[in-house]
């Protein structure tokens, strides 16, 4: 059976303290995989959760990338998306609010998502706080509980140029 | 309300929901209001390439379906053979993950619904989600074999003391016999075959003496590479645990000597 959490539990998994090591960007080794690039990281919260960072990003367009926080619950395979950080490069839709909107977006999990029987994170809201893969980044590691270094960033540093 | 007015205010509602903007010189997006599960909505794009003109999804959809699956999956088995058959039930064409389909003779409406559709049943390949919840295979088989052989004669996870103090090479189980031990792995997916096999071949490089089976949870997910390269080194195979369970006692107790209890 599908994990479901509340809101409450996602605030908390989303805000638990999160370290990550200061190379963290330097040792990144994105793949090229059939029209995107892709890594993925597994860090482990300070309150003892795993978690999961996936980001993608377009060969074709750099206004479409994804930079995804899941959740691994102990004794399961399954990854929960906490959070997604969208590019521009589609339209959104929320199903149960029924606005559309086409710009970047910012998924979060919702428990009224789940009760609904939709992906867990539908729901999303538009935002200006980043414009490429590397800010949005920026973005989840802020709004995330991540601690990290920022030294040294550039695009050639993340293989995403 | 009339037919007429019916079909007008039909028409009206489809197109409006269908438009296109233009994104630099020959070049639109296309905005239709067909989504994944997620709420997304499917990425299109009209461009002109070469002389004609066709839709594309730059890449979006595939690199859609690896937020939830491994993008390796879509390279193998139903998820494989349902995205081929979708891009050749409808003519289009994969560019190493982007997918384009030309449009002929300006039918830009009849390229656009066959592209649609495609995408659709491209992105229902999610539904084939993996298993989401970790079985209880590993539990089973140990539980089943403490229920069938003296405790005394099985050792779990084990590792040769001589050749690998630091355990890096264990072994899932092994059954302690008259006729020497049996080695038995009970594998899940393609990495544990993989860890496997590594590790019946350093047993054969330390000279160990020792009986092998492998017991698959479903061995018709395993790369059917891998399964070749495990079966040269395992000596006896089981391709599921719950249909073979009786044989592989009688094999486990065989192999080791042992008199059925």
């Amino acid at each position: 059976m599908a994990v479901q959490l509340t809101d409450t539990e996602i605030g908390a998994l989303i805000h638990e303290t999160k370290i990550l090591p200061e190379d963290f960007r330097v040792r990144i080794r994105p793949r090229t995989k059939r029209g995107h690039k892709e890594f993925e990281y597994e860090v482990d919260g300070q309150d003892g959760h795993a978690f999961l960072l996936k980001f993608r990003q377009n060969e074709l367009n750099t206004l479409d990338f994804s930079v995804i926080l899941l959740y691994i619950p102990k004794g399961s395979n399954q990854h929960f998306r906490l959070r997604r950080y969208n590019g521009k490069s589609h339209e959104h839709t929320n199903k149960i609010e029924g606005d559309t909107f086409f710009g970047f977006h910012i998924h979060t999990a919702t428990e009224r998502y789940q009760q609904q029987g939709l992906d867990e994170d539908a729901y999303a809201v538009q935002t200006d706080r980043y414009a490429d893969f590397i800010s949005a980044t920026d973005c989840l590691l802020k709004d995330c509980g991540f601690a990290i270094s920022n030294k040294n960033r550039s695009l050639a540093l993340w293989g995403m140029n | 309300m009339s037919v007429e007015a019916i079909t007008k205010a039909f028409r009206q509602t489809v197109c409006e929901q269908v438009r296109i903007e233009s994104e630099g010189a020959n070049r639109f997006r296309v905005f239709t209001p067909f989504m994944f599960n997620d709420g997304d909505h499917l990425a299109i794009v009209l461009k002109k390439e070469g002389k004609g003109w066709l839709l594309s999804d730059e890449g979006h959809t595939l690199m859609h379906l690896t937020y939830e699956l491994d993008e390796r999956d879509l390279r193998e088995g139903g998820r494989q053979k349902i995205i081929s058959n979708a891009l050749s039930a409808f003519t289009v064409e994969e560019r190493d993950g982007e997918l384009v389909i030309g449009i002929e003779d300006s039918r830009y409406g009849d390229a656009l619904y066959s592209f649609i559709q495609a995408l659709m049943k491209i992105s229902d390949v999610s539904y084939l989600s993996r298993e989401r919840v970790r079985t209880t295979f590993f539990e089973d088989v140990k539980t089943f074999i403490e229920e069938n052989i003296p405790g005394d004669k099985i050792r779990t996870s084990w590792s040769d003391p001589e050749h690998d103090p630091d355990g890096k090479y264990p072994v899932d189980f092994v059954i302690e016999g008259t006729k020497g031990p049996v080695f038995i792995y009970a594998m899940t997916n393609d990495d544990r075959v993989k860890e496997a096999m590594i590790n019946l071949l350093m047993f054969e490089k330390w000279g160990l003496k020792f009986h092998s089976i492998g017991i698959f949870e479903n061995q018709e997910e395993i790369n059917r590479k891998n399964l070749a390269r495990f079966s040269d080194v395992c000596e006896k195979l089981f391709s599921s645990f719950p249909s073979n369970r009786d044989r592989l006692l009688k094999y486990i107790r065989e192999t080791a000597g042992m008199a059925a209890a």
